[in-house]
């Protein structure tokens, strides 16, 4: 092959120069000022202080507890219910298509106007959420002002947002099933629910990883939503690192910011490459 | 015009030898057709010839000139591709126009000159059409008005007509032949038809296994095969192959004798055999007979031979038409 | 349609509409609503209908502030998906065409840029160093570090569906390397190009945390940013913050009408292959 000559490799230099020195440069960088003591006016190496820091402070702790609560429930909560919602808009139900715009729509809006938005409508008062739930008889609890909820609530707003974007991608997963499964299922007296446990989980199983993934890694990484409802209150009680990561950045300690950044990058690394491999190890078996 | 000489080409990829020493020269004018079985390096062999692939080593000669390392656009050639490869974004008008385009030719130099191809082709009414909007035969028409139009001193076809069904392929194959007579240019031509290469070329060259079995005119392979393998490749249906005692007979190791040159008789004949299947064609037939002492026998007859299968017959071979190897 | 079908779909209906209909409905009635009866942040019918008075309001506040915030935003999208659609385009071919020992370790350089979080203090350290900080070209060039990845995955699947032999005609032709890029492929990745464009303007003029980091101060106030900086000064005026949403809103909802199709198909054909 004349590869060498008819693709030049200076085709991917524009490109790759711009992440080079914009993403890869300063993550790079980044492991040499996690070790620093970094801030305004000096740069000096401290060693492994700013991580032993994160292991003490309770509310640094807390961080790294809650993005991990954040990711993987609202991963977990994105694939189920994603998954669901596949399957009941690809049913045939009355007016089916537009449900799936209209579950879509929020993937494509602002997440910071969506977080103002649900700050207002999760007031413990007046909020929408808690009049609504007061027609059912229901005393709502006060979503963002609780510490021990404040979390959760947010989460409940990112899946309301992100649930969409997995239910698309279980579309276009359930539809590449072929259909004589489920025929040659019926025909072997499977109930729906058999079918839906026997066929179609395992063979959407691509559409999950994705699902999973994408998910993962972006609720590990989540800032806009939590910053426009909480900014990480009450207290720390729903900060996550990437909250942590800019509040630090704000205060001026930059060293302390960007090891939480090194910690951010550990985490998405430990949980995502070990999941995708076992995902991908499965796929090989089945 | 040119000729087209290969000295030595040798091509290995990745550890595995395609090509094992080429040697070959296709004179000026010639309509030559590389013949052989899928893997056997025929279309390695083309890309060699036109650039777009590298031979590990060996010369290429082009109209005398050395263009063994010269990029595709000094070497005078032009290239039919089996796929067409027409551009899907292009009209025809500027598929064919597209290399005089690159070359920056003046605008009316490249007007006429595709208007001269179209012309040619009969395809002046299909100028402004996109390829999507054009039948299969019609794309190759184009494929072929895009190599004429820059006037190359080499024509290389890659399997130009294997993508067409088979009575399209039949007239695409006397089209061609009359473009060969017309423009009276130096044609290499790839495919793994046999009847291809016998009905087009003034020489084919058989590949195997990454090398020439052997050259010559359609009717010296057909009479004179020097190998069991082109002996087996030309002619339809195959020629009759035996080992064995039929061998030693005629002091050879191989015996050979093409199904046209057996005669059939229901009372004598050299091989007594019985008739397990038929092929009826219309014009002809062919007759599978099992022969106790040989094996499988397969005889072309005249189509109106009445026979039955099961019965018994016998099988003559034509005096003087056995091939010994 | 069977009549249980119609009958679930009806219940579907009227829950979808109450979960994702109903908060959007909240957003337009407030942002028209008084300042007053905003603060009640309920879902009654606005007994004022002030829709431009809130309008004129939010775009007049902090010296038009909103209009330079659309500029800006307008400018960062165009600037980063147009560097981006040609880079990203001609990795995508490259790596898709020329298959070398190379190969996996760029491959592991684009996942890296899906799954790593940047590392923000340091880049900014670096913008600072190339004098690309609080700048919106150094916006522009950060967008398209960030979306490299995704864009590069999408043009080389779509690619490999491009035969090879269009390429070599084109060398036959006697086409340069650019050449048969820029004339021929380029024009056929038409479909890609808007998803890839579609996309990444979604997600650009939606980012808020890039802005936050690498471009603060007024001057270079994104639309995202408009929104931050206002919740602040328009905690009284719920009216205003949440007309400054919807406008906010209005973008996307627009490339949402119209291409909504292929706004989905990029994000779910991106994603299904992994």
């Amino acid at each position: 092959m004349k590869s060498s000559r008819s693709y030049p490799y200076w085709f991917i230099l524009p490109g790759g120069l711009v992440y080079l020195v914009l993403f890869l440069v300063p993550t790079v960088a980044a492991f040499w000022f996690s070790l620093t003591h970094w801030d305004l006016f000096e740069t000096r190496f401290i060693g492994l202080d700013n991580y032993y820091q994160f292991l003490r402070e309770p509310f640094l702790i807390t961080g790294v507890v809650n993005t991990v609560i954040f990711g993987v429930l609202t991963s977990i909560a994105k694939s189920v219910l994603g998954l669901l919602l596949a399957v009941l808009l690809t049913s045939g139900l009355l007016g089916q298509s537009f449900l799936r715009t209209l579950i879509f729509f929020p993937v494509l809006v602002s997440t910071i106007g969506v977080g103002i938005a649900f700050a207002e409508i999760m007031h413990p008062a007046r909020g929408m959420l808690n009049i609504g739930l007061s027609y059912f008889g229901i005393q709502g609890p006060a979503w963002l002002i609780d510490p021990n909820l404040a979390l959760f609530s947010v989460a409940l707003v990112d899946i309301w947002k992100g649930v969409g974007l997995a239910t698309l991608i279980y579309i276009a997963g359930l539809a590449t099933i072929s259909s004589d499964y489920y025929e040659a299922a019926r025909i072997d007296g499977a109930t729906k629910l058999q079918m839906f446990f026997r066929i179609t989980v395992p063979l959407v199983r691509p559409a999950t990883v994705t699902v999973v993934t994408l998910s993962l890694i972006g609720g590990l990484r989540s800032f806009d939503i939590i910053w426009a409802m909480t900014k990480g209150g009450p207290g720390f009680s729903s900060d996550v690192l990437a909250s942590v990561i800019y509040k630090q950045y704000q205060a001026g300690f930059y060293g302390l910011s960007t090891a939480g950044n090194i910690i951010l990058f550990a985490l998405v690394a430990f949980i995502v490459i070990p999941l995708t491999y076992w995902f991908n190890r499965r796929e090989v078996d089945l | 015009m040119a000729t087209v000489r290969l000295k030595n080409i040798h091509k290995e990829f990745n550890g595995v030898k395609i090509l094992k020493g080429i040697d070959l020269d296709v004179n000026d004018g010639e309509f030559c057709v590389f013949v052989g079985p899928s893997g056997c390096g025929k279309s390695t062999l083309l890309r060699i010839i036109s650039g777009l692939e590298d031979a590990t080593s060996g010369t290429i000669e082009i109209g005398g000139k050395d263009v063994t390392k010269s990029d595709p656009i000094d070497r005078g050639i032009a290239m039919v591709f089996q796929s067409y490869a027409l551009y899907p974004h292009l009209t025809v008008r500027d598929n064919i126009g597209f290399g005089l385009s690159l070359a920056k030719r003046p605008k009316n130099e490249i007007r006429e000159r595709v208007d001269a191809a179209a012309k040619m082709l009969q395809l002046e009414s299909l100028l402004d059409r996109k390829p999507k909007d054009l039948s299969g035969g019609q794309r190759q028409r184009v494929a072929i008005g895009r190599a004429i139009v820059r006037e190359p001193e080499v024509f290389l076809f890659d399997e130009p007509l294997s993508n067409l069904d088979a009575a399209l392929r039949s007239k695409m194959r006397i089209e061609l032949t009359e473009l060969h007579a017309t423009l009276n240019a130096t044609m290499i031509y790839v495919t793994h038809d046999q009847i291809e290469a016998m009905t087009m070329a003034d020489k084919i060259v058989v590949l195997n296994a990454g090398h020439i079995e052997q050259v010559g005119t359609p009717m010296e392979l057909y009479h004179h095969p020097q190998t069991p393998f082109v002996a087996g490749f030309i002619g339809s249906p195959k020629m009759n192959l035996f080992e064995g005692a039929i061998a030693k007979e005629h002091n050879a190791d191989l015996y050979g004798i093409r199904p046209e040159h057996l005669t059939l008789s229901p009372k004598e004949g050299k091989w007594k055999g019985v008739v397990k299947h038929i092929e009826q064609l219309g014009a002809d037939a062919i007759v599978h007979i099992h022969v106790e002492s040989l094996g499988m026998l397969v005889v072309r007859v005249d189509g109106d031979f009445s026979i039955t299968a099961g019965s018994t017959i016998y099988a003559t071979p034509q005096e003087g038409k056995e091939h010994l190897f | 349609m069977k009549r249980q079908q119609i009958i679930n779909g009806v219940i579907a209906l009227v829950i979808g509409v109450l979960i994702f209909v109903t908060p959007f409905i909240f957003i337009g009635l407030t942002a028209v609503k008084s300042a007053a009866e905003a603060s009640q942040l309920g879902l009654s019918w606005p007994s004022e209908w002030l829709f431009w008075d809130n309008l004129v309001a939010v775009i007049q506040a902090r010296n038009y502030m909103l209009l330079l915030a659309y500029f800006n935003s307008t400018v960062i999208t165009v600037g980063a998906i147009s560097l981006l659609v040609i880079s990203a385009a001609m990795i995508g071919y490259v790596i898709q065409r020329r298959p070398s020992k190379w190969n996996g370790f760029i491959y592991a350089l684009i996942l890296a840029g899906l799954m790593i979080p940047p590392a923000v203090v340091p880049t900014i350290w670096l913008l600072k160093e190339l004098h690309l900080f609080k700048t919106l070209h150094g916006m522009i060039l950060i967008q398209v570090a960030y979306g490299l990845s995704f864009s590069v995955l999408l043009f080389r699947s779509f690619i490999a569906s491009i035969p090879r032999d269009l390429d070599e005609a084109a060398i036959i032709d006697g086409a340069k390397p650019w050449q048969v890029f820029f004339k021929v492929i380029l024009p056929l990745l038409k479909p890609v190009t808007v998803t890839v464009i579609l996309v990444q303007s979604v997600t650009i003029f939606n980012d808020f945390t890039n802005p936050l980091y690498y471009l603060p101060g007024k001057d270079n106030v994104t639309v995202q940013l408009t929104l931050y900086n206002f919740q602040s000064q328009f905690s009284s005026q719920m009216n205003l913050l949440f007309m400054n949403i919807l406008l906010v809103t209005i973008p996307p909802l627009i490339m949402f009408i119209f291409f909504n199709k292929q706004i989905v198909k990029g994000m779910t054909a991106g994603a299904v292959k992994g």
